[in-house]
């Protein structure tokens, strides 16, 4: 059914041209911008980190890329920047994603899109590439992930998609690097002629058109500069959808040319406007996929299909999540372990020496050996021991995160979740905070809802972050040394228990209201290339190199300080720290640490969990004393390569379960010999499960802080997790010395 | 303590709190490590 619109003249019928400005300006001899936009998890970041070695954060599953990042390349003579968009389904304004994305598009207009479209998923990345047309900027499609659709048996005209649309398809493999360089010769063959390569308009049929025309028409009479600062097409029809957020950004009210354009549209259909719309576009994608796409008749169960039947099972879901986090947890630190004590023994020993020496040689105060042995190294030198372990496990959550199963945990938490009323979505930032809290707070734009955003913040630091790690693995080392692994995992599982139980707590007083349902995006699985492991290893580790070199360095030079004044204090315990430490201590005795030692890591310890095991280390490092036999230079550097080498064989035989070559010799630290002396095992496990919930550090906080606005949220969070570590961690002692676990 | 040690003991304290807040302050909540990751401001 369609009806007519009385229309004077065409005033959309140069769409392209008019739409192309941006596209006469001379390209030689500037950067070209080319923005990179497509669905998520399409392979966007992958692409341009394949094409400009640039590292941007990849994983496999939605929503990884939350805000627009750049990367620049020269390619052919030709200087070109590229903008990563974050992956969206459609460009309409209900997600933060969307906003960023369409408002780079509309706003800043670069000089070309490339559209990354999963070619093994085509017509639902056709819907979002139906409306890039719209802007009328031109466009070349890497179609994506083309190697895996014609192993499929998928064959897809790719000159019935360039002859359809109007603009360049070239085939990509971003994983496997294909493609990439015919991508770039496109990108610039088009720049060279912008507007020679507006794509084409598409035709969302009579009504709509007509429509179009008669608004467009109207509008160049009533608000002719408008139709000049957009994209014309894409504003006559975001003006006809009504959509809320350009409604709002042109303050245009209402007009009797809109609703007569409206009423028309719901004559014809009978539907609301946004319905029409989405109707057409759909329409519009799926017809083409229909010309463009042959998929082989009878397809074999895929791979993908048949891990999930077991991985998503309603019944199996949970139980494998909790095994792949153990499993997780053994592989980090049977292969982390040795390497952690060879570190160990380094700053121990030669650093300690080499140290003394130089500052000996130069005439430094005797004071400044101290500083630098038992503060410094001490300090950052602890921290420093559990750089491997971290190290370990980003690779392996970075391996889960690309396969593809990170995004099913997400899945199988995500029912959990939503039968107790809470946002499913939510789970994915809860996840990214097991590397650090920090983007799992940044994480929470993915969100529609505010209260969601707010809610999600509150609950991503109770997922314990990798700077909690070195904390257990200190104690589990002293007093669990033969489950370190299943003691550190029930840790993580209690912050996730913990996590669902307070959002539930919260839905219920704070943040009332309904849980919106979502539909989470479960890629295929990959194997992930081992270069692009050990890439992202390296982003998400060095985070913690970062902190040992800054704050924390800082934060044991202050201690060391605290710990030796007033000048001349033979006590630790009658220094600054140790005074403080003491005051605070009663606090800590009905969970098992009312120490002094304990208090004082504490509140260090709020800077950075890290810092915790920095402090202890102080505080416990025995006096510095000459040695009359000290080893020589060489002797030192022989010791620390045949160290290396006997951490390495441990590694792979304790990994491979080698047996018989296990060492049980107990080599423990001064460090640990002074916690097995203070603490219980049961103590050891509730300041553990402290260290785990109690107030984020202040890297956390000030990101609630930028992300919110207003310091209201991290207060709340730094009051109720306090609380709550003090009730859990008082929970797990008193219950356990009532069970008689006391001992 | 003579009046050299009080000067290099001021001195390298000043270093620390100027390290403490170039790391955590000025830089307000972006976390040093994660440049190309999702923590990156607009």
């Amino acid at each position: 059914m369609s009806t007519q619109l009385k229309v004077k003249e065409n005033a959309v019928g140069e769409e392209a041209k008019a739409s192309g400005k941006a596209a006469l300006r001379p390209v030689e001899a500037r950067v070209i911008t080319v923005a990179v936009a497509g669905n998520p998890n399409s392979g966007k970041s992958t692409l341009i980190n394949a094409i400009a070695g640039s590292r941007l954060h990849v994983g496999n599953w939605a929503g990884v890329t939350v805000e627009k990042k750049e990367a620049e390349l020269e390619f052919g003579g030709r200087k070109i920047r590229l903008v990563d968009l974050p992956g969206t389904y459609s460009l309409s304004p209900y997600t933060q994603e969307e906003i960023v994305a369409r408002d780079y598009l509309v706003h800043e207009r670069p000089d070309l899109i490339i559209n990354v479209v999963d070619a093994t998923n085509l017509e639902r990345n056709l819907y979002l590439t139906v409306q890039i047309q719209e802007l009328g900027i031109p466009m070349v499609m890497a179609l994506n992930i083309y190697d895996e659709a014609e192993a499929k048996g998928y064959r897809i005209d790719v000159e019935g998609i360039e002859k359809m649309l109007g603009i360049t398809v070239i085939p990509t493999s971003a994983t496997k690097k294909s493609g990439l360089d015919d991508l770039l010769r496109s990108v610039l063959k088009t720049a060279d002629d912008l507007a020679g390569h507006a794509p084409k308009k598409l035709n969302y049929g009579e009504d709509i058109e007509g429509a179009a025309d008669f608004v467009a028409q109207a509008l160049r009479k009533s608000h002719p500069a408008l139709l000049e600062r957009y994209p014309q097409r894409w504003l006559l029809l975001k003006l006809m959808e009504q959509d809320s957020h350009v409604m709002k950004e042109l303050d245009l009210g209402r007009y009797d040319f809109l609703d007569q354009a409206l009423q028309h549209l719901k004559k014809a259909h009978g539907e609301d406007i946004e319905s029409i719309m989405a109707d057409a576009r759909y329409s519009l994608a799926s017809g083409l996929t229909r010309e463009i796409l042959q998929k082989p008749e009878l397809r074999q169960m895929e791979l993908t299909e048949k891990i999930d039947r077991v991985v998503l099972n309603r019944f199996l879901g949970i139980p494998i999540f909790l095994a792949a986090m153990w499993l997780l947890f053994k592989l980090t630190f049977d292969l982390s372990a040795p390497f952690g004590e060879w570190i160990g023994a380094m700053t121990e020993g030669p650093f300690k020496r080499w140290a003394a020496a130089i500052l000996g040689t130069i005439g430094a105060p005797d004071w400044t050996v101290s500083l630098v042995n038992d503060g410094v190294i001490a300090g950052v030198g602890f921290v420093l021991v559990f750089v491997p372990v971290i190290f370990a496990m980003m690779f392996f959550i970075t391996f889960l995160e690309g396969s593809g199963y990170m995004a099913r945990a997400a899945f199988v938490m995500d029912r959990t979740m939503h039968s107790i009323g809470l946002h499913g979505k939510s789970f994915i930032p809860m996840l990214l905070g097991f590397g650090c809290n920090v983007p799992g707070i940044y994480a929470t734009r993915t969100l529609e809802n505010p209260k969601d955003k707010v809610l999600t913040a509150l609950l991503v630091p109770l997922m314990s972050c990798g700077a909690r790690l070195p904390v257990y693995v200190l104690f589990v080392g002293a007093f669990f040394p033969n489950n370190s692994g299943t003691v550190i995992w029930s840790l993580y599982i209690m912050g996730i228990f913990l996590a669902v139980m307070m959002g539930l707590v919260f839905k219920k007083t704070l943040f009332r209201g309904e849980a919106p349902m979502f539909i989470m995006e479960l890629p295929p699985y990959r194997m992930p290339s081992f270069s692009s492991l050990c890439l992202h290893t390296w982003e998400k580790g060095k985070h913690f190199l970062f902190k040992a070199g800054t704050y924390i360095f800082a934060v044991s030079i202050l201690v060391w300080f605290m710990l030796n004044l007033p000048w001349g204090v033979e006590q630790k315990r009658d220094s600054y720290l140790g005074k403080a430490g003491a005051v605070i201590a009663p606090i800590f005795e009905p969970v098992g640490f009312g120490t002094w030692e304990a208090a004082s890591s504490l509140i260090t310890g709020v800077i950075a969990k890290e810092i915790v095991v920095g402090t202890m280390g102080e505080i416990y490092a025995p006096k510095h004393e000459e040695k009359e036999d000290a080893p020589t230079l060489g002797e030192d550097l022989k010791e620390i390569v045949v160290s290396f080498g006997t951490a390495a064989k441990t590694a792979v035989t304790t990994l491979l379960y080698i047996p018989g070559e296990a060492e049980e010799e107990e080599d423990q630290s001064a460090l640990k010999q002074a916690i097995m002396a203070g603490f219980t095992p049961l103590s050891s496990y509730a300041f553990m499960a402290f260290v785990l919930l109690y107030m984020p550090c202040m890297i956390v906080g000030v990101a609630m802080r930028q992300e919110f606005g207003t310091w209201k949220w991290m207060a709340v969070g730094f009051v109720y997790q306090t609380v709550l570590a003090w009730t859990v961690a008082l929970i797990i002692y008193q219950g356990g010395t009532f069970l008689g676990l006391g001992g | 303590m003579g009046v050299s040690d009080l000067i290099i003991a001021a001195l390298i304290l000043a270093g620390t709190v100027y390290i403490l807040y170039r790391s955590l302050w000025k830089k307000k909540g972006h976390c040093g490590g994660c440049d190309g990751g999702s923590c990156d401001k607009k």
